[in-house]
């Protein structure tokens, strides 16, 4: 019987991935396996903390010391998911339970700075608009044909983060060479609930399981990505803490997004038009000028900086005299911001192309029924 | 003392939700809610009494400051607010003293510094140029203020501090949101009520209680909602919604909106509305630390000290946590080098940090 194998397109990945948890952390994280209490009670408790414990999901216990091998079973059930997914349809809370700890053991031994060849298609925001999120393949070409990079900032706003953000964990685990999904500073605990991935999950699953699978399994992502050694992708932007990319590979990331230090910078950090580093006005990372982002260019052998974090009207928008760029991949954000959206191809030559897209056409009328809010009963 | 902020930690946020002051402050909303069930906009009550005249013609001047700053520089700036947001918020800070003693001119000097900041606050946020419920709480914080100082007297004005002076307000929100193109403050998204605010949901859903033949399904026929909308609060909101809100129905972008309108009768709507106003903004960390507390809104003991700055008119302590550091422009201090960066995130690590806006 043939067995389809996932070929890496340039040589092997091997040499490149290395695990990045050292034996203390696994030691630590051994004492971590709280299972998820489900008594309504105890979540109210846990909400009023402010601070679900990392780790109390359980996605994360038993991780193997491997990366994940494609099995014909693994294959069959992923694209199971993933076709169901693409009617967008959520996973039961088992298939999820089985997905995050399927993608733990791929996303583990992921770098901090994530190699990527040419060519990519490179992506930013998609905040849970999943309709629009299929526009994205519909007019970059489907996965696995073409390679992805995504940028973060995958849940959140949205009416479909679960659905949203179950589709690319499933697409990473099935095409794992093919396509990147880096962490937005929305792929954390204390972000998503604030601005609505907790609040969905609550809603589509009654329970607030799914949500600390996915909050456990975002820690795991990479912060950051470089394309042919040239092209620095990451959410946000730069930190006054790291001037060379090496210090980026250095840094401990399976955790929470820490509110200051350079990977909060890396996820919240903005350019701006004054020049040096600035403080954010988002109360988190900095604000960083042309000499900024020149110097560290220059410095790391870089041609560009991508990244996403925020909302421009074309999709897309140079900075620093291209020095930057920012990419944004969800149209009419929020449905009242009338922005088009945008995606970068960057072929086998470096040759950088935007391409432009609108709302994708709602079809009709949700189909999910109505359900009568907690405060409303 | 000025009135500061204090919330910062889960611990305060106990202290907060058992306080007499959320307790008292909780009690004025219920009050005003409870006042206008039954009434239309247009019903207020006559006649309307010196200290509500007082506060429209505050409203009034607020108003005439909205026309003084068209938006000129760039319509398409990738940040979505307009920067002339700022210039109206400086005049209005800069007036906010003078505005409340020419209409209120029995307050002493001490009261109106107590009441200005509020007031400053209740139009957005100068640096981000974002509106939210928490900048709505500080308006109805202004109203409670001078409640406490015996300006409204509840038993004449509740009613039409609803009817009269809320509305009012609303009206010039909706001007500088689609004005400035202000952004929404901590928005939920599709999972929250609104982009920017939550007591007209709440206020309209008592007005409702008694209504015969709207039922909260009404929502989603567009004909009601237009005709409704200029006399109860709700589909005001409603139809503000389905203005801004382009390319799918409200089933698609209001899914709580939605859900809500599955629910029988306006009384159940009003009552969870008193719920999730207590769960969704009063105890909410990220919304309550903004909260400032003052002589008239007591800070529970026990809370985290400030944060060692006061209001200056530009929201910059939740951005530089220096102890005593005086700010004069941006370049000047928050526009520091590399090496202050540094220690700025060092002197960060010594205090409780406020939960990032995005």
């Amino acid at each position: 019987m043939d067995m389809e194998i996932d070929d890496p397109m340039h040589g092997s990945d091997e040499d490149q991935l290395s695990p990045t948890l050292d034996e203390d952390m696994n030691s630590d994280d051994g004492k971590n396996n709280t299972k998820a209490r489900s008594n309504d009670e105890d979540t109210d408790e846990e909400l009023e903390d402010f601070n679900f414990k990392p780790g109390s999901s359980g996605i994360a216990d038993h991780k193997s010391s491997k990366p994940l091998k494609l099995t014909n079973t693994n294959i069959n059930q992923l694209d199971q998911w993933i076709e169901h997914l693409s009617k967008c349809e959520p996973l039961s809370e088992d298939d999820v339970a089985r997905l995050c700890k399927m993608a733990v053991d791929v996303l583990q031994f992921e770098e901090n700075v994530k190699p990527i060849n040419v060519p990519v298609t490179i992506c930013g925001d998609v905040h849970g608009q999943f309709h629009d999120l299929l526009e994205l393949f519909k007019i970059g070409g489907p996965c696995p044909d073409t390679n992805y990079l995504f940028m973060g900032d995958y849940v959140d706003r949205g009416y479909y983060s679960v659905e949203t953000v179950s589709y690319l964990v499933a697409m990473k685990v099935r095409y794992p060479h093919r396509i990147t999904i880096l962490r937005g500073n929305h792929e954390s605990r204390q972000i998503t609930q604030v601005y609505g991935f907790y609040d969905e999950c609550l809603r589509k699953y009654g329970s607030a399981n799914v949500w600390k699978m996915f909050t456990d399994l975002f820690d795991y992502f990479p912060v950051t990505a470089l394309v042919d050694n040239k092209i620095f992708c990451l959410h946000g932007g730069l930190s006054p803490m790291i001037e060379t990319i090496d210090q980026v590979r250095d840094l401990n990331r399976i955790q929470e997004v820490p509110h200051e230090g350079p990977m909060c910078d890396l996820l919240w950090s903005d350019p701006d038009d004054r020049g040096g580093w600035g403080i954010s006005p988002r109360g988190a990372g900095f604000t960083f000028g042309q000499d900024i982002s020149e110097q560290f260019n220059h410095t790391n052998d870089l041609s560009l900086i991508a990244r996403a974090h925020q909302l421009v009207m074309e999709g897309y928008s140079w900075s620093h005299q291209q020095n930057v760029v920012t990419i944004f991949s969800a149209p009419n954000y929020c449905y009242r911001c009338g922005n088009q959206a945008a995606i970068m191809e960057v072929d086998e030559n470096h040759n950088r192309q935007f391409l432009q897209y609108d709302p994708s056409v709602r079809p009709g009328e949700p189909t999910v029924t109505r359900k009568t809010p907690d405060y409303f009963l | 003392m000025l009135p500061e902020k204090r919330l910062l930690t889960p611990d305060d946020m106990k202290l907060w939700e058992e306080s007499p002051t959320r307790a008292h402050f909780t009690k004025f909303i219920i009050d005003l809610a409870e006042s206008v069930k039954g009434h239309e906009n247009s019903q207020y009550k006559e006649p309307i009494s010196e200290s509500i005249n007082s506060m429209m013609n505050l409203l009034s001047q607020i108003k005439d400051i909205t026309q003084k700053h068209p938006v000129i520089k760039d319509a398409d700036s990738s940040r979505f607010g307009k920067v002339e947001f700022r210039d109206f918020y400086d005049e209005v800070s800069r007036n906010s003293r003078k505005i409340l003693r020419s209409e209120f001119p029995s307050l002493t000097d001490e009261q109106l510094e107590q009441l200005s900041i509020y007031l400053d606050e209740s139009w957005g946020n100068k640096r981000r140029i974002d509106y939210g419920s928490g900048h709505e709480l500080n308006f109805m914080c202004l109203l409670y203020g001078l409640y406490s100082y015996g300006i409204f007297n509840l038993s004449n004005d509740s009613t039409n501090l609803v009817l009269k002076v809320f509305i009012e307000y609303l009206k010039i929100m909706r001007i500088l949101e689609t004005k400035y193109w202000l952004e929404p403050a901590g928005s939920h998204g599709v999972w929250g009520l609104d982009d920017y605010h939550f007591l007209p949901f709440l206020f309209g859903a008592f007005q409702l209680t008694t209504h015969k033949h709207l039922k909260p399904i009404s929502i989603h026929n567009n004909e009601l909602v237009e005709m409704f909308a200029h006399r109860y609060l709700y589909f005001g909101c409603i139809a503000f919604i389905n203005k801004v809100k382009s390319s799918a129905s409200l089933r698609w972008h209001s899914p709580m909106l939605d859900d809500i309108s599955g629910v029988k009768t306006w009384s159940k709507v009003a009552e969870g509305m008193i719920k999730m106003y207590k769960a969704e903004v009063l105890s909410k960390l990220p919304i309550m630390q903004h909260f400032y507390f003052s002589e008239f809104l007591p800070c529970p003991d026990g809370v985290s000290p400030p944060r060692g700055h006061i209001h200056d008119g530009t929201d910059k302590d939740d951005e530089c946590n220096f102890e005593g550091h005086v700010h004069t422009t941006w370049g000047d201090c928050c526009g520091i080098k590399l090496p202050s960066a540094i220690a700025a995130t060092e002197m960060n690590k010594k205090h409780h940090k406020p939960i990032p806006f995005d």
